[in-house]
């Protein structure tokens, strides 16, 4: 199963490709991009099984990206895993509600970022 | 500036550094910041909008950002490399994203974070709100996490 980790920090990036090998995913399973916009073009040219995608992004952000990706068919029942700094309750209802399957706040511990995405790599 | 408008960041600071790096950190008393462009050699920006205005800003010294970069990222740079200041700017962005959480009669927006370096810059803080600085004492150095607000509620 491909997972794709969309955040504009290469250091989340680091962290989260470091989690999903430690959990047992093949390097090569994982892909990641920078921004909503070039996570679009992997999402389209691949068959991605777990999304795991940051809010603020240039070009297109995280939320802006899920909305998207909900509205296409391959990927209207896809796991997406929003990890986010963005804290406040209201943050948490819009991006539940425009399709977001888990919601993490940052910054998360490895043990517990795993926890919550574990059921989503079988 | 409401002083109910500190803590956030104080806590979100103090949960980043302490709780989730496990870094020896300690906080003195926030002071108002004398002169807004006295900030270390390294700082991150974010701007705050929507029912309120303003900016906070992290800064390290060179030595503190290497420092706690490595320690956040698990790599052990030696300078300040892209990676380092990708990772200060990450943490301004985790700070003034967890902020939000208890400031939630405000509906605020947060902008992509920047990161500065060097000896001499200008900071565009907003006009006529002062900046409260909060000092933070740790095992690689003294930094700080600077607050500008200005509540935009009618």
């Amino acid at each position: 199963m491909k997972v794709l980790i969309i955040d504009d920090s290469s250091t989340m990036r680091r962290i989260h490709r470091n989690i999903l090998l430690e959990a047992g995913c093949k390097d090569e399973d994982i892909i990641d991009a920078e921004d909503g916009e070039k996570a679009l073009q992997l999402a389209n040219s691949n068959n991605i099984g777990l999304f795991i995608v940051d809010w603020n992004m240039p070009h297109l952000n995280g939320l802006q990206f899920v909305k998207i990706i909900r509205s296409m068919e391959k990927y209207s029942l896809t796991p997406v895993v929003m990890i986010t700094s963005e804290a406040a309750k209201y943050n948490v209802m819009e991006a539940i509600t425009s399709g977001v399957t888990n919601y993490i706040v940052k910054p998360v511990k490895a043990e517990i970022f795993l926890e919550k995405i574990s059921k989503y790599l079988t | 500036m409401k002083a109910m408008y500190i803590n956030p960041f104080l806590n979100a600071s103090m949960n980043l550094f302490k709780e989730y790096l496990n870094v020896s950190v300690t906080v003195s008393p926030p002071v108002l910041l004398k002169d807004p462009n006295e900030l270390k050699e390294v700082s991150a920006i974010i701007g705050l909008a929507g029912d309120t205005v303003g900016a906070v800003v992290l800064t390290f010294s060179r030595e503190t950002a290497i420092k706690m970069v490595s320690k956040f990222s698990g790599l052990s740079f030696m300078a300040i490399t892209n990676e380092v200041i990708d990772g200060v700017g990450e943490m301004v962005n985790i700070i003034a994203g967890n902020a939000k959480k208890d400031l939630e009669d405000y509906r605020i927006e947060i902008s992509l974070p920047g990161v500065i370096t060097g000896n001499s810059y200008n900071i565009n803080w907003p006009k006529g709100v002062p900046v409260i600085s909060i000092p933070f004492q740790s095992e690689f150095g003294d930094f700080s996490v600077n607050v500008s607000m200005r509540d935009m509620k009618v």
